[in-house]
């Protein structure tokens, strides 16, 4: 199965080119099956991915555009092979638990083009292809948005695309001049990130590339002050817009972070951490009073969700072993647990057709079981131990202890914010007495929505007791990726602190 | 006493003009078969143009000849087989679109597939030549046949769209022939490669008449190109012609233009003259700017896709400006990309036309009737989005590649300005496309009836559109072997 990586990104694709044919009332137990499938073949590039190995394995080349240096280079590594697999069981998931009526076909259809694109940015190699499916990926969202959202819809999804269309035209930019000075240094036009990781770029030049790719991915994380579309879109989506959008669009970013920034502009990632240390911090506890004052279930959400994302982005620029590899696990179970919460979320919209806190109470002794996955869900997304949130969170700011430890006090607020926050919505919505009449006869959860719901709550407390099988391929990878940041460096001071960040807790 | 002139007729090299008369004898032909034999389908005509421009092409291509040729005023180099296949194949997928099913008023008459022909050869000639005269004569043939074509369409907007233009081509045929005029005064010759040389020769003294002489000359073809702010005419000409010809007008004039600008720009560019360079960076950037904001407020898409056409030529314009052999590639590149788009989007809305005008009173189409299409003909509107997405410059689809080739060219010879620029114009230029897809995905139909998207729409113009289509999204591939031709004949070239 050399070709794995190649069937993972296709499959979907070429599913969707043939759902055309599947008539509508068949195509959500098709949305299911292929998704299924996905997911099955992820699990199996686990199963067969040697954890052993810290660099790029399945690794597959086929040139496009060689006379420019554009060649189609898939690859997967500790970093990215987790990434795929939450891409392919959130999208399987959120199909399974989707409740939409109208136009579904081309509902789902769309789902399963944006998988393709999403779990292609995850493995792709080359940058330049990897820009075709990072942009890609917004067509399908902006028309998942724009057609099943909410009231202001079209403002959000136009917003959305707008926003990342221009972060990203400028990171292009920056790729086409990485290619220009790889041609410079070479004598060859390569666009592929393993060539360029060979490249020992001066420190002026690496200032304002590490600009121009930031720029690319702070809008899609979303880091502060480039945040304010995310709220939008995520408050006007459908449920499985949200999902996807929270659990997999977002890390994009972070993931673009880890793969791009660090490695290839070492010198200028340490010469920026202070700078987004502090956008991360403003993040993290400026959004965290925001979702407070929220009376939108789902805004709450949405912010805590950008909250989240400032202590992976603090995480991944503490440079070390730790938090970089804490930022990463905790991508994945971000991306369970705010996908879990938007989900929950949707079911009582289902129900209700509300999202205002306000307008529920005691929801506990009317629907015990979604309030018992709530619960689970809210701590998850609080860092309580136990839970999968907690040992991602634990890890960035360990990581970032040894950068800054007035800083991590700061960030670690994000635990205390966040409980006031979810721990309010949750007390508002499910304690209590039932005041409305409506809400006495509500249903409690049905066997579709447990079906999708309580297969993420194992996965919350599996990896929350033993997340082992997880770290240890990450680590791996991001100790190679550490060492490649060192070994590149050209500063002094760039090479002193990696160094020190890195030299506690290696058990040396 | 005269001297006598002995003309050697292999030294004639009558080869180089035979793709031209190729076109010519077509015209010609069409015209004695109308004497003889009236009332032939246009479809006759139709596939008959085509194959002329098929022969005219296997001319240009298989043309092995002298690069000089006919008194020396011929110049067949690299560049000018390249536009004139360009400027061929566009003729032979545009042309077709006469076959539509409604039946309308030019296409009854044979001499628009003559007069086409006519046009065709007039642009061949002004892009196969270094002399100025023959230049003017060529733009000028080309010129008086396109607007008649225009008039042809026999509607009150039509004459108008044909008058301005006709106006505005006058005021840029007296510009170029002032220009001209003023070169030729100071340096007593009308081949761009004598200019050069006396020029050089005497370092552009004297500078100020030299400046007279290309501000005339970028004049003269800012209109033809649509450079702003002597774009004006563009979307009123748009709007009057059909949707057919107005697809046709964004792409071969302006290949046309464009090369005849490089042969004679490019060595101002690259002569040094600092004032040359921050004119045209100026004309770049402003036609970029204005036409992508002026495009935000349209109502009409055709209207939008003229001032997203201006705005286009602004951004290939800075192929001449950055003057590498990379740009100038890139250049003819993103013409080929953007002709099969623009190909398809003219086409879509070419299809949806009416007789009568039913959503608005003074557009054929406005945004609102394309407005829920995604329920009412699935297909049509995902072909649609996907120009859209292409000229909005969304990989991997067709103009995207052009971009992308134009950006790294700039960025490679340092213009990083220029590149942040053209990057953010493009992002600009996304709100504009999006709003059409906005309109054809997001929204509701106004009523519920898929024909209206396909009035006109007969076999050979889905055809085109799916042809369109396909070229436009797996345009990836094809970007090797392009990338390959183009920088070989522009290098054999000299550019």
């Amino acid at each position: 199965m050399e070709q794995i990586l190649t069937i993972l990104v296709f499959f979907p694709a070429i599913a969707g080119m043939l759902g055309f044919i599947v008539k509508s009332d068949s195509i959500k137990v098709y949305g299911i099956t292929v998704t299924l499938v996905e997911f099955m073949l992820s699990l199996w590039l686990w199963l067969s991915f040697d954890s052993s190995v810290a660099g790029m394995q399945f690794e597959h080349f086929f040139p496009i555009i060689s006379n420019y240096g554009i060649n189609y280079h898939v690859g997967v590594d500790g970093i990215s092979l987790f990434l795929v697999i939450l891409t392919t069981f959130m999208t399987f998931i959120a199909i399974v638990g989707l409740s939409e009526e109208r136009a579904l076909k081309n509902l789902i259809l769309s789902i399963l083009f944006l998988e393709m694109t999403m779990v292609a940015v995850f493995v792709i190699l080359d940058a330049v292809i990897f820009y075709l499916f990072w942009e890609l990926s917004l067509v399908p969202m902006l028309y998942i948005i724009g057609a099943w959202g909410a009231s202001l819809r079209i403002y959000a999804a136009v917003k959305f695309f707008l926003y990342t269309f221009t972060g990203s035209l400028i990171m292009l930019i920056g790729i086409l001049f990485m290619g220009y000075i790889y041609h410079e240094a070479t004598g060859v036009w390569s666009f592929s990130l393993l060539d360029w990781h060979m490249l020992v770029l001066p420190f002026n030049m690496q200032l304002w590339l590490f600009v121009a790719f930031f720029l690319g991915f702070a809008i899609k994380v979303p880091m502060f002050p480039f945040h304010t579309w995310l709220p939008y879109a995520h408050g006007q989506a459908p449920t499985i817009g949200s999902v996807i959008l929270a659990a997999v669009l977002l890390k994009m970013g972070t993931y673009g972070f880890v793969r791009f920034s660090l490695p290839l502009f070492p010198d200028a990632s340490v010469y920026f951490v202070m700078p987004i240390a502090i956008l991360s911090l403003i993040m993290i506890i400026y959004t965290a009073m925001v979702a407070y004052a929220q009376e939108d279930m789902k805004q709450v959400i949405a912010y805590s969700s950008v909250s989240h994302m400032g202590v992976i982005v603090l995480g991944t620029f503490a440079l070390n072993v730790e938090g970089i590899g804490g930022s990463i696990f905790l991508m994945i179970s971000h991306g369970i647990v705010s996908g879990a919460l938007f989900m929950l979320v949707g079911v009582i919209y289902d129900r209700r057709h509300t999202k205002y806190m306000r307008e529920f109470g005691g929801l506990a002794s009317v629907m015990p079981k979604y309030a018992t996955i709530t619960g689970i869900m809210v701590m998850a997304s609080v860092g309580l131990p136990l839970t999968m949130g907690f040992v991602g969170e634990f890890l960035s700011l360990l990581g970032f202890y040894k950068v800054s430890p007035i800083m991590t006090i700061l960030a670690g607020s994000s635990i205390i914010l966040g409980a006031i926050y979810m721990l309010s919505l949750f007390k508002k919505s499910f304690f209590g007495e039932v005041v409305k009449e409506e809400n006495k006869n509500l249903e409690d959860l049905n066997y579709k929505e447990l079906s999708a719901l309580v297969p993420l709550v194992l996965i919350v407390v599996w990896l929350g007791v033993y997340p082992k099988p997880v770290l240890k391929p990450i680590d791996n990878s991001v100790k190679h990726l550490v060492d490649l940041m060192e070994k590149k460096s050209v500063t002094k001071d760039a090479k002193e602190f990696i160094v020190s960040v890195n030299k506690v807790g290696e058990g040396k | 006493m005269l001297e006598k002139v002995v003309v050697d007729l292999a030294s004639l090299n009558i080869v180089s003009i035979s793709p031209m008369l190729i076109a010519i004898i077509g015209a010609l032909a069409i015209l004695c078969i109308d004497l003889v034999t009236k009332n032939l389908n246009k479809s006759f005509y139709t596939i008959l143009t085509i194959l002329f421009i098929l022969v005219d092409l296997g001319a240009v291509i298989g043309y092995k000849g002298e690069v000089r040729g006919f008194f020396d005023v011929m110049l067949i180099d690299g560049i000018s087989i390249l536009s004139q296949s360009i400027i061929l194949i566009a003729s032979a997928l545009f042309i077709p679109l006469a076959l539509s099913t409604k039946r309308f008023h030019e296409f009854t008459y044979p001499e628009f597939f003559a007069l086409f022909l006519f046009m065709i050869s007039g642009f061949q000639f002004m892009i196969s030549t270094d002399n100025l005269i023959l230049i003017f004569v060529g733009l000028e043939t080309a010129s008086l046949s396109l607007y008649t074509l225009i008039a042809l369409h026999n509607r009150m907007k039509s004459f108008e769209a044909a008058i301005k233009y006709f106006t505005m081509g006058a005021f840029a045929a007296g510009f170029y022939s002032f220009g001209c005029m003023i070169l030729y005064a100071l340096t007593g010759s009308v081949e761009l490669n004598g200019i050069f040389s006396v020029l050089s020769e005497r370092q552009f003294e004297p500078m100020i008449l030299v400046l007279t002489a290309l501000i005339f000359l970028i004049g003269a073809f800012g209109f033809k190109l649509s450079i702003v702010p002597f774009h004006t005419w563009t979307p009123d000409v748009y709007e009057g012609s059909s949707a057919a010809l107005a697809g046709y007008m964004s792409i071969v004039p302006k290949v046309a233009g464009f090369v005849v600008i490089m042969r004679i720009f490019e060595f101002f560019v690259a002569s040094g003259i600092v004032w040359l360079e921050y004119v045209l960076y100026a004309f770049v950037v402003i036609t970029m700017t204005l036409a992508n904001i002026l495009a935000l407020v349209q109502e009409d898409v055709k209207r939008m896709l003229a001032f997203s056409s201006i705005s286009h030529a602004g951004f290939v314009l800075a192929g001449i400006l950055i003057g590498t052999t990379q740009s100038n590639s890139a250049l003819f590149i993103y013409w080929i990309m953007f002709l099969f788009t623009n190909l398809g989007a003219f086409t879509m809305l070419w299809v949806s036309r009416h007789k009568n005008a039913i959503f608005h009173n003074r557009f054929d189409h406005p945004y609102t009737k394309f407005a829920g299409m995604i329920k009412i003909m699935p297909v049509g509107a995902v072909i649609m989005g996907v120009f859209m997405l292409s000229l909005a410059g969304v990989p991997p689809f067709s103009l995207f590649w052009g971009k992308m080739y134009m950006l790294s060219s700039a960025v490679n010879a340092g213009y990083i300005g220029l590149a942040l620029i053209m990057a953010l114009n493009s992002a600009i230029a996304a709100y504009y496309y999006l709003k059409l897809i906005v309109y054809m995905f997001l929204k509701e139909p106004v009523e519920n009836d898929h024909t209206i998207y396909i009035k006109n729409a007969s076999n050979p113009l889905k055809t085109i559109i799916g042809f369109s289509a396909i070229v436009t999204i797996f345009s990836i591939f094809i970007m090797n072997p392009l990338i390959e031709i183009a920088t070989k004949y522009v290098e054999i070239s000299g550019f």
